[in-house]
């Protein structure tokens, strides 16, 4: 299995007020391709920062990241902007589509980056928009105009867009109900089993139980790692061994 | 109170950038109208106040040629009687010299006098600069040889009379009420004793002058008291040649320029102000909307609307307050640069003081213009219901238009999401373009004054009639020279012009133009209703004066020279800036109804056949004319003006302000624009923050958000030099007109340069640009990381 993340001795501390917070420290670790990565952690922990920092959006304080074979802690901010085009695809947990623009829009703004096929551009969209289920009827509707369910799933098919090495996707069902979170996380679990690698933060056990992969983050450290395989539904050996292993680290 | 304190103390902490743009926007207004008002109101009025304090009383009259008669006694006799007080004294009245005056000459009477001058008890002259080192032969100038005649102490100055040089060199600058200024008829110089005594040698008997300044009684009126004076010299001694001003002509004379400088600049501050107060509002309204939230949270804890928008207020009534007096200081510091550039043309002395309404209305306006647009924005606070304020108010969304859909344009990604920016910021976009077109209005009018008073200066707004030059002759060469000159392959279009006062029922003297033939006047757009005059019973005539009187064309008007009356019909009405607005012209077969026009010395006025671009080269071609006829009739040849060479010289303190003007008004349409966008960009950058957070996650660059938000201000920017170019290029005239008529002009077909309102335009656009990219810069701070977590 090839790595696309290699992280070493990464560290960030925050300055706030002449007071210095470290919120990760010394951190190596490894992304793989194809795994669906989730990061745990209790709130403040450092998880969130961990994934900003290991998809180029934020400059660690110390350390290295190797992504996809370049060093991006070495990048300039706009270097780093065009390398997140194509490299990276994000989901956050506030849905982010810009509001000024209809669904289809927010796709092409993203795939507009990297090609200028606008045809070949359109259609691409139009297949990720119906392999995320959103209807024909909504891609010309703006952001305000469909359900939070429906707005992430188009977060997810722009997160798609440009055929990213990671999607990073931030407690993408932190803002929905369970209905529409579950939606959500299927699209997700579905793009991975498509081969696309995923790293998701979350504080959600149900939303973890996707990850093929569990990272626990404590006080800036991964605490600890566990392995799933791969996702099944309804599996209860799967559940009982998260559980287990979140108690072990104390959640 | 002190809550309301608190808040407007936290909002100005919280706001420095937008306060700080406002606070330079509500300045420069401020600054401006005080500007507007000093020249109004402390400058304009200089004129008459010197005149009151160097005691000038209400008119002056002159005597020379042929003193005899008037003894003290005489005088006393003809003056006495009508004046509270008058005082004679002598001088020197050399008639019509050409002077060195600025980049050319001018044509003018010149009167020598004495050292006494400066302490005689009316009509003083003062000194204002003077280098007490100059030994004699020296001369006292009046001051607008130094503010506009571009000498200083120590200086040659040399002029030519009948032929023999005068050279002296220069003492000092007076002030003068009479005789101060080159649109007044008269320069009054000061030579050292020697030198007058000389001068008195060498110009003879007839140039020695009385002069009379008098001040009427309560009741006497100007015009007859003069008509009568004059007519009661000329009794006494029918010989001798007279003339008088009444001090009212002097003034208007000396300051129109003044007044039509003041007048225009505060057509374009109006046009400023306008730009300055529209943006103000939509600042002060953005704010609100901008900090709704901030709203909503001091809602929920208890503070009431009216405590909100008493803080609100508070704190734009206290930028306004102190900008404005900084405005109204910051008017004082520029007024010299203005003032010096304005009494290069009236020659008077002028030290701003404290002027009420130039203090006053300036701080008044922009404080209460500040006070009722908070009140009326922030309306909305009081009406507001803390939740929806917390959810930043409603969010009326307006999307039944997807514009320029990504997918189905062919422009590039960053125009199309500059499009996109740009309809979805309409309202922003609106001002810009009205500000924006507000400021190319005010360049392009600067343009015009450049252009018509600096570049090729209209000189047929200035006066009655235009010309290459002027040659008088007597009437025993009159044919001879005129059959010369027809012969001449140089020379077109000679028209004979006699020039005399002719007067209005014992009223009012009218400077009157008696040609042969108005249609060769170059200058038919003297007549702006009605027609020039063509036959022998018809009179053109200032419109402005025929009004006052009731006359309407058509009407029938007594005219008078010496004891001869005759009742003329108003063939058409005239626009004149000089002889204080009291003009008319007859033909000659007209004029003979009033005296033998055959009997005056002919003015031959004649154009060149060629005209150059470069008026050296048509000076030099007039005075080859000149020279030739000269040569030809010797001493037959009374008198020559050079119209170029008067026309360089009388222009060169309009180029000075226009051109100041035009370098004033450029400079601060980029400022108010640079402004204007650093607020509104502030404003949009606020409000799309989360939208640049999204995109730079995406991998937009800083650079290509930077493009995209300047360039989405480029439409309006664009669409407002377009749309504004063609309003102005069709509106100057109008527009000018409109204050034209104040001084009498009512038809002024100024010159818009076609290009130079395109390059203004283009200038602006390109200005704008980069001020916009360089305004976006803060879009680099924006971190999409920061973004999200704040989020």
């Amino acid at each position: 299995m090839n790595t696309i993340i290699e992280t070493k001795k990464l560290c960030k501390t925050f300055s706030n007020g002449g007071i210095q917070q470290h919120v990760l420290k010394n951190i190596d670790l490894t992304i793989n391709e194809g795994d669906f990565t989730v990061i745990m952690g209790a709130s403040g922990a450092g998880k969130s920062t961990l994934l900003y920092a290991l998809s180029g959006m934020d400059r660690p304080t110390l350390g290295s990241i190797e992504f996809a074979g370049s060093e991006i802690t070495k990048m300039s901010t706009d270097e780093m902007a065009i390398f997140r085009r194509s490299n990276c695809g994000f989901v956050f947990q506030q849905v982010y589509l810009v509001d000024s623009m209809s669904v289809m829009d927010n796709l092409m703004a993203a795939g507009l980056l990297v090609s200028k096929d606008k045809k070949a551009l359109r259609k691409k969209a139009g297949e990720i928009l119906k392999s995320v289920n959103i209807e024909e009827s909504l891609w010309n509707k703006f952001p305000t105009q469909i359900s939070g369910g429906e707005a992430q799933r188009v977060g997810i098919a722009r997160a798609l867009m440009n055929d990213p090495k990671l999607i990073f996707a931030d407690e993408p069902t932190g803002a929905l109900n369970s209905q529409t979170g579950k939606a959500v996380l299927d699209t997700l679990t579905a793009i991975n089993e498509k081969g696309q690698s995923i790293v998701m933060v979350t504080h959600d056990i149900t939303s973890a139980r996707r990850g093929n992969r569990i990272l626990y983050v404590k006080d800036g450290e991964i605490a600890g790692e566990c392995l799933l395989g791969k996702y099944v539904s309804k599996d209860a050996e799967r559940h009982e061994k998260l559980s287990a292993f979140l108690v072990k680290m104390g959640w | 109170m002190e809550k309301t304190f608190l808040l407007a103390k936290s909002n100005l902490r919280k706001n420095r950038g937008t306060s700080i743009g406002l606070f330079l926007m509500m300045m420069i207004a401020s600054a401006l109208i005080g500007v507007s008002f000093l020249v109004f109101f402390d400058l304009y009025p200089t004129a008459g106040k010197e005149a009151d304090r160097l005691n000038a009383g209400d008119g002056y009259i002159s005597i020379r040629y042929d003193l005899d008669g008037f003894t003290d006694e005489k005088i006393e006799e003809l003056f006495a009687k009508d004046t509270d007080q008058y005082y004679a004294y002598k001088n020197i009245q050399l008639g019509m010299c050409s002077l060195p005056f600025g980049n050319g000459n001018v044509a003018i009477d010149l009167t020598l006098s004495d050292r006494s001058t400066f302490t005689r008890p009316m009509n003083t002259e003062e000194i204002v600069l003077e280098d007490a080192t100059v030994e004699a032969p020296y001369i006292y100038l009046p001051y607008q040889f130094y503010t506009g005649g571009g000498f200083k102490l120590g200086d040659t100055f040399q002029f030519d009379l009948k032929g023999v040089e005068h050279t002296y060199t220069v003492k000092g600058f007076t002030n003068v009420a009479y005789g101060g200024c080159n649109n007044t008829a008269m320069f009054s110089a000061v030579v050292d004793d020697a030198s007058y005594a000389q001068m008195q040698g060498q110009a003879g008997s007839h140039a020695e002058g009385i002069m009379v300044i008098y001040d009427l009684k309560e009741g006497v009126k100007d015009g007859s008291f003069l008509i009568a004076a004059q007519n009661e010299i000329l009794h006494v001694n029918p010989k001798a040649v007279t003339s008088g001003y009444a001090l009212g002509r002097v003034l208007s004379s000396r300051s129109f320029m003044a007044l039509i400088i003041a007048v225009s600049f505060l057509v374009l501050t109006t046009i400023l102000s306008l730009a300055v107060g529209m943006m103000l509002a939509n600042s002060i309204s953005n704010y609100v909307k901008e900090n709704m939230k901030t709203i909503g949270a001091l809602k929920a804890i208890g503070y009431t609307g009216r405590n909100i928008r008493g803080s609100l207020i508070v704190w734009f009534f206290s930028l306004a307050c102190i900008a404005s007096i900084l405005g109204v200081m910051l008017s004082y510091v520029l007024m010299p640069v203005f003032a010096n550039i304005i009494v290069g043309q009236m020659g008077i002395p002028y030290s701003a003081s404290i002027n009420l309404m130039a203090i006053l209305v300036p701080i008044l306006f922009v404080t209460l213009f500040t006070l009722l647009v908070t009140r009326i924005s922030s309306r909305k606070i009081s009406k507001i219901q803390p939740i929806l304020a917390l959810r930043e108010g409603i969010e009326s969304h307006n999307f039944k238009k997807n514009r320029v859909a990504l997918d189905k344009t062919s422009l590039g990604l960053n125009t199309s999401l500059a499009l996109k920016t740009f309809f979805g910021n309409l309202k922003q976009n609106v001002i810009t373009f009205l500000v924006m077109g507000f400021m190319l209005c005010a360049c392009v009018i600067a343009l015009l004054m450049y252009e018509n008073f600096a570049r090729k200066p209209k000189v047929d707004i200035l006066t009655t009639e235009v010309c290459a030059g002027v040659l008088t002759v007597d009437k025993e060469s009159a044919d001879e020279l005129l059959t010369f000159l027809q012969s001449r392959e140089d020379v077109k279009n000679i028209r004979n012009i006699l020039s005399l006062d002719i007067y209005y029922k014992d009223e009012q003297a009218l400077y009157t133009y008696v040609m042969d033939d108005c249609s060769k006047m170059n200058n038919q757009n003297v007549c702006y209703s009605g027609r020039l005059p063509k036959f022998d019973n018809e009179v053109a005539i200032s419109g402005a004066f025929a009004k006052s009187k009731g006359y309407k064309v058509g009407d029938e008007i007594p005219l008078r020279y010496g004891q001869t009356e005759y009742k003329f019909m108003i063939s058409g009405f005239i626009q004149s800036v000089n002889n204080d607005g009291k003009e008319a012209i007859l033909t000659m077969a007209a004029a003979e109804h009033l005296f033998d026009t055959s009997l005056p010395n002919a003015s031959y006025w004649f154009d060149l056949v060629e005209e150059d671009e470069k008026c050296s080269v048509n000076i030099s071609n007039t005075e080859q004319i000149f020279e030739a006829c000269k040569g030809q009739y010797g001493a037959h040849v009374i008198n020559t003006l050079n119209f170029y060479e008067i026309m360089e010289g009388a222009t060169t303190t309009f180029k000075s302000i226009s051109v100041m003007m035009l370098t004033v008004m450029c400079t601060l349409s980029v400022i108010v624009i640079a402004l204007i966008l650093y607020l509104l960009i502030k404003s949009l950058i606020y409000h799309k923050r989360k939208d640049y957070g999204i995109y730079k996650a995406l991998g937009y660059t800083s650079g290509s958000l930077m493009l995209q938000t300047a360039l989405s201000f480029m439409p309006a920017i664009i669409a407002s030099a377009a749309v504004f170019s063609v309003v102005a290029y069709y509106g100057a005239n109008p527009y000018m007109s409109i204050f034209m008529r104040l001084f009498g002009l009512m038809k002024c077909n100024f010159t818009v340069p076609v290009i130079g309102v395109a390059i203004i335009a283009t200038s602006l656009c390109v200005v704008a640009f980069f001020l916009a990219l360089w305004q976006t810069r803060r879009i680099r701070k924006i971190e999409a990381y920061n973004m999200l977590v704040a989020e």
